[in-house]
């Protein structure tokens, strides 16, 4: 229940909230003062320990327990009834070995993805379909902030210190998109991933950027898949001796690849063949060669002989998920930041038989 | 009374107490005879140019050898406590880096002063555009002020022979953080050389 506009107090709310800012704990963007009531129901809600420690950087000696995740979560505007998800969704990124080791320190600046799949979406009011990369729904927008504000505030990584992003990219700290299961042809992303289909579930990576792919008028699964290989093998992204990707495919590119007979491992199959650059194409880049660590280099290749971008067809190198609108053939190609733990971890909604 | 608002960072009260000063290892005012080691973190030039400079040490300043010319294999990590073991146990000084990245940088630093509680000075190499997260590191390890050898960035497209000029520029600060002449660091703790 909203209490009647006229019985809040605007002033102290406003004076709560500079102290947030003046305390350095705000992404820029305004934050929900956390109280010890507020932070119980996160608790309560999650129906986890608050002393319980769920990640750790050592070298920065720094760690988060579920009562730092839940004070973090309040004050990006989470309800309560959010927190499980972003447990889930944090202990997902910790199986990322970026995540684990300099990942947030890093010049690239990466950005959570965060899938969620089965009937929390529903039960808590998740965009799936129309807009699903953008704003204005609050568990999207909330738990992926809250992401960020964990990584800022418990490990005390922050822009210009500790982070040194050189660019960063749009969308860090706002990447939460629930999987839009009743428009795609496949099974979830989690039971992809080895869950029950009727899980629900976060699955995590870290992103370097997004690129649409915007495919109307063809009918051909080959065609549409080539227009993807060519966005996923472009040079820029690649800077070591293979590297991985993922694609958020709109509902009606699934089902056309789909109705064709792909499955997602067909998709990725295909596509794990055709990724990729010549030599020679690589050279006028300076990438054709690898030094040995793996990183491409400026070498002396000048033959017509075809590179494979991904290491092979696995999952963890292609994240397939579907969302968004079935109004229009556009996709997004997502630049993975080392590549996907394949997994998905389990939301349990404690209370939710009480609810 | 109205409710609290929680920190969200779990530090509340930790910033305020303040952390003793970190004592570096005890400096070398002579550097001839004495072993060095070298330990890159993979990036790009960096074991090339730590070459470079251990040799100049060996043929300008009269250290015995290069005793140790290793890889640290995470260069987001800090060195494993084995691998700071093995050069403790093999050179009398050490040079490191290149921080040439966001946590590359940090974790330089961080290995300097693994180095200098093992009571073995080393001479962190870092590019100049991480100075800040650097520093930062310093002091979150309790060692404000820590002094480390800069290079203008970028250091990963420079070929031989401008790693070898590189080399050359540094090794006048590399001599004085070891040796802890002025305008390089303090025998003693991290704090007196903030003075």
């Amino acid at each position: 229940m909203t209490q009647a506009a006229t019985d809040l107090d605007p002033d102290a709310a406003q004076a709560a909230i500079e102290h947030c800012y003046e305390q350095g704990w705000s992404d820029g963007l305004p934050l929900v003062p956390a109280t010890r009531p507020l932070v119980d129901r996160f608790l309560a809600a999650a129906r986890r320990s608050g002393g319980e420690v769920i990640g750790s950087l050592p070298q920065l000696d720094r760690t988060v327990t579920v009562e730092l995740a839940a004070i973090n979560a309040a004050m990006a505007g989470c309800l309560p009834e959010y927190f499980p998800v972003v447990l889930a969704a944090w202990e997902a990124l910790m199986h990322e070995r970026a995540a684990l080791g300099g990942g947030w320190q890093s010049t690239s600046g990466p950005a959570p993805l965060l899938v969620v799949n089965g009937p929390v979406r529903a039960e808590l009011g998740f965009n799936a379909t129309g807009g699903v990369f953008g704003p204005g729904f609050r568990p999207n927008a909330t738990i992926a902030r809250a992401i960020g504000l964990i990584v800022r505030n418990a490990y005390g990584i922050h822009p210009h210190e500790l982070e040194q992003a050189t660019q960063g990219l749009p969308g860090r700290w706002s990447i939460c998109l629930a999987e839009n299961e009743e428009d795609s042809p496949w099974p979830p992303l989690a039971g992809e991933a080895g869950l029950p289909t009727d899980a629900s579930a976060v699955s995590a990576t870290l992103l370097r950027t997004c690129e649409f792919v915007d495919n109307r008028h063809t009918a051909s699964a080959e065609q549409l898949l080539a227009d993807f290989a060519d966005t996923i093998g472009r040079s820029g992204a690649w800077i070591f001796r293979n590297a991985s990707a993922g694609i958020v495919f709109c509902p009606e590119h699934a089902q056309l690849l789909a109705g064709a007979g792909f499955t997602r491992a067909g998709v990725r199959a295909w596509l794990a063949e055709r990724c990729g650059r010549s030599t020679t194409d690589l050279a006028r880049v300076g990438k054709d060669g690898c030094d040995h660590n793996g990183v491409r280099m400026p070498a002396s290749g000048d033959s017509g002989e075809f590179q494979r971008m991904l290491p092979n067809a696995e999952r963890q190198n292609l994240l397939i998920a579907v969302a968004g609108a079935r109004n229009a053939g556009i996709s997004m190609v997502v630049r993975l930041f080392g590549n996907w733990s394949g997994t998905a971890v389990p939301i349990s909604v404690a209370n939710q038989e009480e609810s | 009374m109205p409710n609290a608002i929680l920190d969200p960072t779990g530090r509340a009260g930790v910033a305020a107490a303040p952390r003793p000063g970190l004592l570096l290892a005890t400096r070398r005012p002579a550097l001839s005879g004495l072993r060095v080691g070298l330990m890159d973190n993979t990036k790009h030039n960096a074991a090339l140019l730590l070459h470079e400079i251990g040799k100049l040490l060996v043929a300008e300043h009269g250290l015995a050898a290069v005793t140790v010319e290793a890889t640290k294999a995470n260069f987001a990590a800090p060195a494993p406590a084995e691998l700071i073991e093995r050069y403790r146990q093999d050179c009398d000084v050490v040079i490191t880096g290149v921080g040439d990245c966001g946590s590359c940088s940090a974790s330089a630093v961080a290995d300097g002063i693994l180095f200098e509680q093992a009571g073995v000075p080393a001479a962190v190499i870092c590019s100049d555009a991480f100075v800040v997260t650097a520093d930062a590191m310093a002091e979150l390890r309790g060692a404000a002020g820590y002094h480390y050898a800069r290079t203008a960035h970028p250091v990963a497209v420079l070929t031989t022979e401008q790693v070898q000029q590189r080399a050359k520029q540094l090794l006048p600060e590399v001599v004085a953080i070891l040796r802890g002449d002025s305008g390089g660091r303090p025998p003693g703790s991290a704090q007196s050389a903030r003075q």
